[in-house]
């Protein structure tokens, strides 16, 4: 088969990997995202929700990547832990670097969206005795998932890109396999082309997703009387 | 292995540390980012206009370039560049008959790189800056008499600016982070320093948690800087 | 839930700052049963704070108020700032108390059905088919009848505010507090909500009314309170209030020269 062939098969054979820690990662930096926001409202643990995402957003994913892979990993409790096994997979350590850093990016959006939430309901909410939890539930959360999906389908679409990273620390997901082509092949361009091409479908599908799921929670769209 | 090494030692001015190493390191990062930020600039504000214009195909081309740019990896760009430049160099030198002129010096690949996929953000925010002009402002500035050159400086960018700040600090800051995957190019920039002292002293935490604490304080300078500039811009603006 | 003391509401001493700046200084107000009661006053006057000290929506800095029976659990720090101080026992005095906003408040995420039993059934424990049935019920009354399955952002100003009354209906409150429910509304449709509240009141609920409506005042209240400066200026039956027998301060705030 001709270079152009061969080389998108191997693009794509390496596409589940890229997915699998895509959304890998986006389910752990959404849950910790959730616990960041909840340490926000309460004043004991306001203080280190703030420091981890101001450390997260502040430092670049390949640093914290490395940080987990060369600089965590070599620690005398990991190597000799019982983590060790986890903490080998390079796989597994762009995950733990992904979830952290995304999670504080994450957690920003659920902020913005908590603030977007209109007072007025809220206030309507408290004034028919409804509690904590009961106004959460009904009130709060919906709201909330309703505001922060725009920004929130951003960030998952720059966590596709982040994927990438991965590939700095020998995993073999789509940005890896092009970069071994290019460094044996010198078709640079060609490869970027075909890799490019892999990511944007990839991405096009994430937003066609992201789009019907807006839709049927906001089933008006932006009709109005 | 240096274990016999303390940390103060490590990152320290003297002989055998790290400190003026890591401080040049830090400076090269911001003069990568301060170059990729001025390249998307220029470039991101001719995007923008390409897309307000009539020309069907300068939109397309804007458009496209929007994009790719914005839904590919930067790490693949900078490869595209690092790898693909000198090859792409030797074909356009080939074409005036010039000798391969070689590889461009990364610093130039680097921010290039970068500045390319920044142009992309840029110039969506250049766009909605241009939107968000309200035409009564410009109407009410050529009805006052108000030449061109008067009315962009002294109506139309100190309201753009206003709207384009905000989203701009935030592209800044991507650049910084960003500029740390130049160091696969081998720039001696902050990523690639700390990982080179890592592996020459077998010490990655301490010089990775070094480069955490330079690139926080980058960071957070930048958006303190941002805010001051906000807020000094924003006087007649309102509360919100 | 009968209740047998005629009070439905006693506030002594209200007081409230905001930064430095007393809006309210100490306001007594009584309602019992079946009233209804005009809170009237200059903007800055302090009416709108006082209806919303009422159901703790704001923390007054002193004083005390009870409702059908139940005491606010309103405590103060040791630096004299307003807290809750038991937040179920909060809970279950709002529970008493229904609010209209003058903006409405719908909850945009909810149909309009949903709106209106959302507390009945998830504060007050009553069975959802229960709720609808009581629901398409008052729907009806306010005149929103096959109105159910749609979203607030379909609805006029007069629409949603109607909607806003149902759902202040669906628990049977003891005490319902209007905040200026009119103000945001167009002419035409103020003449709509006002005559729904006029019948409301006609059927004996209790009532307390925050509005620039004077005629609507004289006309439906039990008794007229004037706010001036955070305290109360002069107060009394619509008869007394809108008669040459008012204080001159009130029939100068009536038509100002």
């Amino acid at each position: 088969m001709d270079f152009l062939g061969t080389t998108s098969l191997g693009l794509l054979r390496a596409v589940p990997v890229t997915v699998l820690l895509f959304l890998a990662s986006a389910l752990g930096a959404s849950l910790v995202a959730a616990v960041l926001v909840a340490m926000q409202q309460a004043r004991v643990t306001q203080g280190l929700a703030r420091a981890w995402i101001f450390v997260f957003r502040g430092t670049p994913l390949l640093l914290q990547i490395f940080m987990v892979y060369y600089g965590i990993a070599a620690l005398g409790p990991i190597r000799h832990g019982f983590l060790w096994p986890a903490f080998r997979e390079p796989l597994f350590c762009a995950w733990l670097a992904m979830t952290c850093c995304c999670s504080a990016y994450i957690a920003e959006v659920l902020r913005g969206a908590l603030g977007a939430i209109p007072v007025g309901q809220i206030e309507a909410a408290l004034a028919c005795g409804m509690g904590r939890w009961t106004r959460l539930r009904l009130i709060v959360a919906p709201q909330v998932l309703r505001l922060a999906l725009p920004a929130y389908g951003n960030e998952l679409v720059m966590m596709i890109k982040s994927t990438s990273l991965a590939s700095s620390i020998t995993v073999l997901d789509v940005t890896g396999v092009a970069q071994q082509v290019i460094a044996h092949s010198y078709r640079t361009l060609d490869v970027f082309c075909l890799a490019a091409a892999v990511y944007l479908g990839m991405t096009a599908a994430l937003t066609a997703v992201l789009r019907r799921i807006e839709r049927s929670l906001d089933p008006l769209g932006s009709a109005r009387r | 292995m240096d274990a016999e090494l303390s940390v103060p030692a490590l990152l320290g001015f003297g002989a055998d540390g790290w400190g003026w190493a890591l401080m040049a390191a830090a400076g090269l990062t911001l003069a990568v980012a301060l170059a990729a930020m001025a390249i998307g600039a220029v470039l991101g504000a001719a995007l923008a206009a390409a897309e307000a214009s009539r020309r069907v195909w300068l939109v397309r081309i804007a458009a496209t370039y929007g994009l790719v740019m914005r839904g590919v990896p930067e790490l693949l760009v900078v490869l595209l560049l690092y790898f693909g430049a000198p090859g792409m160099l030797a074909g356009v030198a080939g074409l005036f008959g010039l000798p391969a002129p070689g590889s461009p010096p990364a610093f130039l690949t680097g921010s290039l790189a970068i500045g390319l996929v920044s142009a992309a953000y840029q110039a969506e925010v250049f766009r909605g800056g241009m939107l968000a002009l309200p035409r009564g402002q410009i109407e009410a500035a050529m009805a006052a008499g108000m030449g061109p050159v008067v009315r962009l400086r002294r109506v139309i960018l100190p309201q753009v600016l206003h709207h384009v700040l905000p989203p701009l600090g935030n592209i800044w800051q991507f650049n910084l982070k960003d500029s740390a995957l130049v160091s696969i190019t081998g720039l001696a920039e902050l990523m690639r320093v700390s990982l080179v002292a890592a592996g020459s002293t077998r010490r990655p935490f301490v010089f990775f948690a070094a480069a955490m604490v330079l690139y926080l304080i980058l960071t957070s300078a930048s958006s303190a800087l941002f805010r001051m500039i906000e807020r000094r811009g924003s006087r007649w603006a309102g509360g919100r | 839930m009968i209740q047998t003391s005629p009070s439905v509401l006693s506030a002594r001493g209200i007081t409230k700052s905001f930064g430095g700046r007393a809006v309210l200084r100490g306001i007594d107000l009584d309602a019992q049963r079946g009233d209804v009661v005009t809170i009237l006053g200059g903007s800055g006057s302090g009416k709108s704070t006082f209806l919303r000290c009422l159901n703790l929506l704001e923390l007054p800095d002193a004083g005390t108020i009870e409702i059908a029976g139940t005491l606010a659990p309103l405590a103060h720090d040791r630096h004299g700032k307003a807290r809750i101080a038991n937040p179920k026992a909060l809970n279950a005095l709002r529970a008493k108390t229904a609010m209209v906003f003058q903006n409405f408040n719908l909850w945009s995420h909810m149909t309009v059905l949903d709106n209106v039993i959302a507390a009945p059934v998830h504060v007050h424990g009553v069975p959802r088919a229960q709720a609808v049935d009581r629901a398409h019920g008052l729907l009806e009354k306010v005149g929103m009848a096959g109105f159910a399955g749609h979203w607030p952002r379909q609805l006029s100003g007069g629409q949603q505010q109607r909607v806003a009354i149902a759902r202040a209906l669906a628990t049977d409150p003891d005490l319902m507090l209007f905040d200026e429910p009119t103000s945001a509304l167009d002419p035409e449709r103020v003449r709509e909500v006002l005559d729904l509240m006029r019948a409301l009141a006609g059927e004996g609920r209790t009532m307390l009314i925050v509005t620039h409506e004077m005629a609507f005042a004289r006309d439906v209240s039990s008794h007229v309170v004037h706010v001036r400066d955070g305290v109360i200026e002069s107060v009394g039956p619509p008869s007394m209030m809108f008669g040459p027998d008012a204080s001159p301060v009130f029939r100068a705030f009536l038509s100002p020269a």
